[in-house]
């Protein structure tokens, strides 16, 4: 593994969540582009951020504690419980 | 004298989903969403319009959440040790899966990773989870999560990682160690 492997492999999660500067942005692509056995973790590492999120939003909130919230709104509250 | 704080309603879902991650019961996370929305009412006043409304309440939802973990201390989860890098995807290579040739969706969906992601996020450390869930299921900046949590963004992103690692190591676990199935790659 070379030097641009293992730094880009060091800022990967800042790429994956959007943290890094435009320089480290430009810098992390520009290997990917060159790079398929690096480009192949930030797929994989990429695609698991979108599983946690797409496997976690599924749970809404219950409708009695949406229309709890919405009485304390319109300030209207109601004793917890 | 507040009137605006219907601002806050529309945030419900992502406390709820949030808040059963964190308590991993419905009845749980329920009161904590309620006691949570309790205080910001209470405190609405200190609330700066213009800021982020969604940090906000996130902010007093973990408080009132680690003040009940210290009322009712649950028995520590153990830490993974730290250092030990792991990730799904290395783990298969070492197998001998072709993974360079696997889309990601082959690998996790094909293989059932993705089954349980929720389960596995619930066993994790609370301080990880914590921060997991902000960053992964509700988009905050490592930034906002320090700010949510009053700890340094290098913990942010320490914790992200090892819990990153420690959950892929989790649906490992829940999928039966794989063994590696020898794939003939190719006839070159």
């Amino acid at each position: 593994m070379g030097d641009h492997c293992e730094q880009t492999m060091r800022n990967l999660s800042g790429y994956i969540d959007r943290e890094l500067s435009d320089a480290d942005v430009r810098q992390v692509k520009a290997h990917l582009d060159d790079c398929p056995p690096c480009d192949k973790v930030f797929e994989f590492q990429a695609e698991m951020k979108r599983l946690v999120r797409k496997e976690c939003c599924t749970d809404d909130a219950p409708a009695r504690l949406r229309e709890w919230v919405r009485q304390l709104a319109t300030e209207k509250p109601k004793p917890a419980g | 004298m507040s009137s605006d704080f219907s601002l806050f309603e529309r945030h419900v879902d992502a406390l709820y989903r949030s808040a059963l991650r964190l308590t991993r019961k419905p009845e749980d996370a329920e009161d904590l969403v309620q006691e949570t929305y309790l205080r910001a009412y209470r405190y609405r006043n200190r609330f700066k319009p213009g800021t982020n409304e969604k940090a906000w309440l996130f902010t007093i939802m973990t408080n009132v959440f680690r003040n009940r973990l210290r009322q009712r201390p649950a028995p520590e989860d153990p830490l993974d040790a730290p250092g030990t890098d792991f990730s799904i995807y290395d783990q298969l290579r070492r197998e001998g899966m072709p993974v360079h040739l696997m889309s990601p969706e082959e690998i996790i969906v094909d293989r059932g990773f993705g089954d349980e992601v929720k389960h596995a996020l619930e066993e994790l450390p609370i301080p990880m989870r914590m921060v997991v869930v902000l960053v992964d299921v509700e988009d905050f900046s490592y930034k906002e999560v320090a700010s949510i949590l009053g700890i340094k963004i290098g913990t942010v992103m320490s914790r992200l990682h090892r819990g990153r690692q420690a959950l892929q190591k989790k649906l490992w676990e829940y999928s039966g160690r794989p063994k590696a199935r020898p794939v003939a790659v190719g006839a070159h």
